[in-house]
């Protein structure tokens, strides 16, 4: 992870740098990037959440029987509507536009969207645990506050491309600008108000380093379990039930050892050959009834392929 | 010798009277196409779902188009307005966002939040689109959750336990609702009732349209005539209509009690048989008077499929319904298909795809261009009468139609908690007899001709136009939700 983003240090990112399959983007000390997305809550205070609607566990749906099933949907630590803004390997923070304030900071690097966007040549991001991760060292977290009600109205870009969040808590209204100093674990935050404005530097302690998203499932030996584990982590299920219900695409219950129709030619036998394929090459045949070129293709390494055959012949037993 | 018959034995269908291009975006450009708009002057913009915003002059050569970064930092932008080639707004995953160019410098710095007040889960499903509502607002169409998915633990906006149920989910506020916006940005709840209307449309005469995703609670896909209050089908969003009762399950209620679902309904105005036609509805427009073929009808693109859907409507007892075929139905079509504009001459149709990140292949911007001015040889008005249909073919045919060209048969959809239904009741409608009542149009009586029903017309090969051309489509879809009086 170092040398990649020493990598990117090399490059200069200059503005109008453009989003791209690569899922670690970056900004400079300059000219930073904004991203708004699902970004992680690394461990915040809940008592920072005043503003936000608080979320329950809730019972897990059975597709198959349109009733509940059993176990509980967990919830995700990410927060729904912030912004995050990258200067570069000096400064990442989360401003947030529910609370209308910084939540946290970090440096040294910015987000890994890989669980989110998905890898260009291997293919979907993952179905439930799709948080963007912090990659670099966190310094500072926000601590719950009584304040008045906020409301986001949007920002303003300085020439360089730096973010002015604009907004009001109760009827007062505020700008403010958070940029990175010359200095470890700090960061500079001007913040306005009918044209005064306060300007501090705050320097933080290592809280927590972060490395991004941990893309190996840590197999160690191929088994249906595992294959089960590298179904739901890369959301097949999205398009393919398992237990034979209807979706985007073609349930895979009783699929191993059929007869399969298909748009392409005569029915063919959906032996492990035809599984393979139709991992890596879902465009070579397409099952009747379902559109082709949609399913892109996916690139497993030897473990996660493996597992993921055994799990799908086992849909068949 | 097998071989080379394969040609004449595939029908002749239907990028032939098109010519599709592909329109690239920047060179390692994930091309995730949001949403896509003209500004007034002709400048083209395509909002890509991690954020960017690019915009160029369109070119005649496909490969000549230089795309300029205009604005970013959008989450998962679905509905564009291109106000100007200086200023956008863009409904992003939390809001309806205004990025504005101040200083003509080329790119945007100024976004200020033009409405809000949809809640957001923290679900990937939740996305919104907008269509202008003819006054300086808009009509917002807001995607439910998907089960496929979690929630966050602090969300965006009240959070309903009741809502989160089931499998497209409306946990959070107006999710499967469809918002009114106001020249000012105020927000009110419209209409209720979606799993994911992934595209809303208000055509010439100020009529608001929507489809939806064949799944739970859609038969089928689904395209409706959206009106102040109604219920279109899918239960999750009543959780946030005032009339419904507090505390009550949508979902358990309408389960158990599917009488009394379709009583509280507005039904399709045209159900659109999801494998044969559309499996997922775009967003729809109105093909523009000056547009060579079927200038007023409707398209609807398949957003899981290569093709777009021709809808042919009318106004039969006071409601709408009408007919469905092809427009196109081509593998030089991508099948992501979802946002649709006509280039300021009205002539040619640019569409945006998108699987939402699930899929590269089904990504990019098309152009679409008729190879004549000509209309190819097809059905261009399906009306219903009191015992059958009116057909009006674009050219006159080589002789006169006769029973055994058509085949008509019918069938029900009843949506429940299924992701789909199957088509119900099927019944052979035999044609009673052909009647011609103008150059290009018959009259046809069928026998057992009842309201209610969704009425299948195969159009036989030996139909042949005066200039011996093959019809370019022989499969309709007619939604008799109302028969006219005799």
């Amino acid at each position: 992870m170092r040398t990649f983003l020493i990598l990117l240090l090399s490059i200069s990112a200059g503005f109008g740098e453009l989003l791209t399959f690569d899922t670690t983007p970056f900004g400079s000390k300059e000219s930073p990037l904004i991203l708004r997305t699902f970004v992680p809550d690394p461990g915040l205070d809940p008592g920072v959440f005043a503003n936000h609607g608080k979320a329950a566990r809730s019972p897990k749906y059975n597709p198959a029987e349109g009733d509940d099933a059993e176990g509980e949907y967990e919830m995700m630590k990410v927060i729904p509507a912030a912004i995050a803004v990258n200067h570069g390997p000096s400064l990442s923070y989360v401003w947030d536009t529910t609370e209308c304030r910084l939540l946290y900071a970090w440096q040294g690097g910015f987000l890994d969207l890989f669980p989110y966007w998905g890898d260009e040549g291997k293919g979907g991001r993952r179905a439930f645990d799709y948080s963007a991760r912090l990659v670099g060292s966190l310094f500072y977290l926000a601590k719950p506050a009584a304040r008045p009600k906020p409301k986001f109205l949007g920002y303003t870009l300085s020439k360089e491309g730096v973010p002015t969040f604009q907004f009001k808590l109760g009827e007062a209204e505020y700008g403010q600008t958070i940029e990175p100093v010359n200095r470890g674990y700090s960061f500079k935050i001007a913040t306005s108000r009918g044209g005064r404005s306060d300007s501090t530097t705050y320097t933080g302690k290592l809280i927590s380093r972060h490395q991004g998203f941990d893309r190996d499932l840590k197999i160690k030996k191929a088994t249906t379990k595992a294959g089960q584990e590298v179904f739901k982590a890369y959301g097949c299920v999205a398009c393919h039930s398992v237990d034979g219900s209807k979706g985007h695409g073609p349930s895979l219950a009783g699929l191993f050892g059929s007869k399969r129709p298909i748009l392409e030619g005569d029915p063919v036998l959906a032996d492990e050959a035809y599984l393979k394929e139709s991992l890596s090459k879902p465009g070579a045949k397409t099952a009747e009834g379902f559109p082709p070129g949609y399913m892109p293709p996916y690139k497993f390494n030897e473990m996660e392929g493996a597992s993921l055959i055994l799990y799908l012949k086992s849909l068949s037993k | 010798m097998k071989a080379l018959l394969l040609p004449f034995l595939v029908a002749p269908l239907l990028a032939g009277s098109y010519q599709i291009e592909n329109i690239p975006f920047p060179e390692n450009v994930p091309p995730e196409v949001g949403a896509i708009d003209f500004a007034p002057d002709g400048t083209f913009f395509a909002v890509l779902r991690r954020g960017d915003v690019f915009r160029a002059i369109p070119q005649e050569e496909a490969s000549d188009w230089e795309w300029e970064l205009f604005a970013t930092g959008f989450h998962n932008g679905c509905g564009i307005d291109a106000l100007s080639r200086d200023k956008i707004r863009v409904t992003q995953m939390a809001e309806f966002t205004e990025a504005t160019d101040t200083d003509q410098d080329g790119a945007a710095d100024q976004y200020r939040v033009f409405a809000s007040g949809w809640g957001l889960s923290g679900n990937y499903h939740e996305t919104n689109t907008i269509t202008n509502d003819g006054q300086g607002g808009y009509y917002i169409a807001v995607g439910t959750a998907s089960h496929n998915g979690p929630t966050a633990e602090h969300t965006l906006g009240e959070y309903s336990k009741i809502g989160r149920r089931g499998r497209n989910f409306s946990a959070v506020k107006w999710k499967g609702c469809t918002l009114h916006c106001d020249a000012k940005g105020n927000l009110t709840p419209f209409c209720f009732g979606f799993r994911m209307h992934n595209g809303i449309h208000r055509d010439s005469v100020g009529n608001l349209w929507g489809g939806d995703n064949q799944g739970d609670w859609r038969a089928t896909t689904p395209f409706f005539h959206l009106k102040k209050g109604s219920f279109y089908g899918h239960p999750s969003s009543l959780v946030w209509d005032e009339r419904w009762p507090k505390g009550r399950d949508p979902l358990d209620t309408y389960r158990r009690d599917l009488a009394t679902y379709n009583s509280h309904r507005t039904w399709p105005a045209v159900q659109i048989p999801h494998a044969e036609m559309n499996r997922s509805a775009g967003e729809p427009y109105e093909i523009p008077k000056n547009f060579p073929h079927f200038p007023g009808q409707m398209l609807l693109p398949d957003n899981n499929g290569n093709r777009i859907t021709r809808i042919m409507l009318e106004e039969v007892n006071g409601v709408y319904q009408g007919a469905c075929t092809h427009f196109i139905d081509s593998k030089e079509l991508r099948s992501g298909n979802h946002r649709i504009r006509f280039s300021p001459d009205g002539q040619q149709i640019y569409i945006g795809q998108t699987g939402r990140g699930w899929g590269k292949e089904a990504e990019g911007l098309q152009r679409i261009t008729p190879k004549k001015k000509d209309e190819p040889f097809d059905i261009t008005a399906l009306k219903i009468t009191s015992n059958g249909f009116e057909i009006t073919f674009t050219k006159e045919l080589a002789r006169m139609l006769k029973k055994e060209d058509l085949s008509f048969q019918s069938f029900t959809y009843q949506s429940r908690w299924t992701y789909g239904s199957e088509q119900e009741d099927k019944r052979k409608n035999g044609v009673r007899g052909v009647e011609k009542t103008g150059d290009r149009t018959y009259r046809v009586s069928l026998e057992d001709f009842h309201p209610g029903r969704v009425y299948q017309l195969d159009v036989d090969e030996k139909v042949k136009s005066k200039e011996w051309k093959p019809i370019q489509n022989s499969l309709f879809y007619y939604t008799a939700n109302e028969v006219p009086e005799g």
